[in-house]
């Protein structure tokens, strides 16, 4: 069967051409730890930006100075429960007194005799109302309940950074998309170098009779097998480059619900598998058409 | 039959004009007949098998190969008419990294001939050739010789009914050139159509056949006995 003949000739192609395999399949495997960053960085820069946002727009709820921790308590249970929000927490009196005192030290001690530092309850919104527009409608509907004197959060701030979120995100995004068409090239050209180097094996079979796709299935075959190896190779790679990166960078993964690392590993298997057959078959497409007999 | 009727081709030129190589030619050959094909380099032999596989197409006119024909060939029928016809070329063209026996069973493969098939026929041409001995052995470790041999064998596995050969004696000693064309020529005494280009005149005297010399863009048909070597 002449499938099983180009499955074993790609295979056989593998020890054929060695220093050519090694070359193309090394160079799958930069292009895709490259492509893999580039999804990591992207994937990441979201989770950054999530967990920065949600740090900036945190919502503070000052309440009147007559209220009691157990008025206090009541206010942090029901915001606990108000849709959009994260979680939260209280600071009475004491606690603020306690926190100026940290933040102010010796330079505070002025202001020590009287408590005059309301209690409050900080709020942390989720990742989808960290943003402008929704901490404004949480922010009226704090201000709107009972015994509440202030709501505020720093505006200025989340502006700035959510500015600066979007230009790095469109900078990477441009760059990320310069490396990976670079990188596809780069296979393209090294499985073209590759392929042209056993031009006297497409000559040979166009020679006996072989129709265009039998000569094109083993060098797909092989093209494949390639792209899978690189993907392997650039997986391992690339998880460990995470690890290590999430010990300098805890936010990493923090938002995620899913196996990063199993989803990464399934993303690398099919982009090499893509990579290896695509560029195969251009590549020997065009030898088919170019290479004369004689 | 082969046939080329009013049959023009030329050359394209670095600088872009067209050299002609044979212009409105015509010859006939039967099936199961044997003719050299001479001239100087360049003359256009090559030119002339190179149309016949259809690796090049006429500018003008038509070849005719069996059944096909190259003013109504598709690209897909091209290997189907290839299958037809065994090449043996001087630079014998083996695959370096694959056994004598391989370089013959790739041809079948190539064509789709299932496993049991192919061992039976490989075994069968390399015993034809006299090379059954030496069918683990890899063309570096043969002599040109028994490499133009298993070109033969290559070219013979899927029973063509026409054999090109250019210049298929050029790489050989005057010894080794007469036993490759004996093998030639007794395939051809089966009942194969053998054309062979060549500018070896002793061979085409020691083995007389029909002999079209191409002379100024003309082919003429020449008595073989009166070449001078």
């Amino acid at each position: 069967m002449s499938l099983t003949y180009s499955i074993k000739e790609g295979l056989a192609g593998f020890s054929r051409a060695k220093f050519a395999s090694i070359a193309t399949t090394g160079s799958m495997a930069v292009a895709l730890v490259l492509i893999g960053i580039f999804i990591l960085m992207t994937y990441e820069a979201r989770s950054v930006s999530d967990w920065l946002r949600q740090r900036v727009g945190e919502l503070e709820l000052f309440l009147d100075e007559s209220a009691d921790d157990q008025l206090g308590n009541a206010i942090y249970n029901r915001a606990l429960v108000t849709p959009g929000i994260e979680s939260a927490e209280y600071v009475s009196k004491a606690e603020a007194v306690q926190i100026f005192k940290r933040e102010f030290g010796e330079d505070g001690d002025v202001f020590y005799d009287e408590p005059f530092l309301p209690a409050s309850v900080k709020v942390r919104v989720t990742p989808q109302y960290a943003n402008k527009d929704s901490l404004a409608s949480l922010t009226s509907y704090f201000s709107a309940w009972n015994r509440i004197s202030d709501v505020v959060y720093n505006e200025s701030l989340l502006d700035k950074v959510m500015r600066n979120m979007q230009a790095l995100q469109r900078i990477g995004g441009w760059l990320g998309l310069l490396v990976v068409i670079a990188s596809i090239f780069l296979v393209a050209n090294t499985i073209r170098l590759s392929i042209f180097g056993r031009r006297l094996l497409i000559r040979t079979m166009k020679l006996v009779g072989a129709t265009d796709s039998f000569i094109r299935r083993p060098f797909l075959v092989e093209g494949i097998m390639q792209g899978l190896v690189a993907s392997i190779l650039a997986s391992t790679v690339l998880i460990i480059l995470y690890s290590l990166l999430r010990g300098f960078v805890p936010q990493f993964g923090t938002t995620s619900g899913i196996d990063l690392a199993a989803l990464l590993v399934i993303i690398m298997l099919v982009l090499g598998a893509f990579l290896g057959w695509s560029g195969s078959f251009f590549a020997v497409r065009r030898f088919i058409k170019d290479v004369y007999l004689h | 039959m082969i046939k080329l009727e009013d049959v023009s081709v030329s050359h394209t030129l670095p600088n872009g004009s067209k050299k002609p190589v044979f212009e409105r030619m015509s010859i006939s050959i039967a099936r199961g007949e044997m003719v050299y094909l001479i001239g100087p380099s360049g003359s256009g032999k090559t030119t002339l098998l190179r149309l016949l596989y259809m690796d090049l197409l006429p500018e003008q006119g038509r070849v005719t190969v069996g059944k096909y024909q190259s003013d109504s060939i598709s690209q897909k029928e091209i290997p189907f008419l290839r299958r037809s016809l065994g090449v043996v070329f001087q630079d014998f063209q083996l695959l370096p990294d694959r056994t004598v026996y391989d370089n013959v069973a790739f041809a079948m493969h190539a064509t789709g001939k299932s496993g049991s098939v192919i061992q039976a026929k490989v075994l069968q041409v390399l015993a034809r050739v006299g090379l059954s001995h030496k069918r683990r052995r890899y063309p570096h470790e043969l002599s040109g010789g028994e490499q133009q041999r298993v070109v033969i064998a290559r070219a013979i596995a899927n029973e063509p009914w026409i054999m090109l050969a250019d210049e298929p004696t050029g790489n050989l000693d005057p010894a080794v050139a007469d036993d490759t064309l004996k093998l030639l020529i007794s395939l051809h005494r089966q009942g194969m159509t053998l054309i062979m280009a060549t500018h070896d005149y002793r061979l085409v005297k020691n083995f007389p056949a029909r002999t079209l010399a191409f002379m100024k863009g003309r082919l003429v048909e020449v008595e073989p006995t009166t070449l001078t070597s």
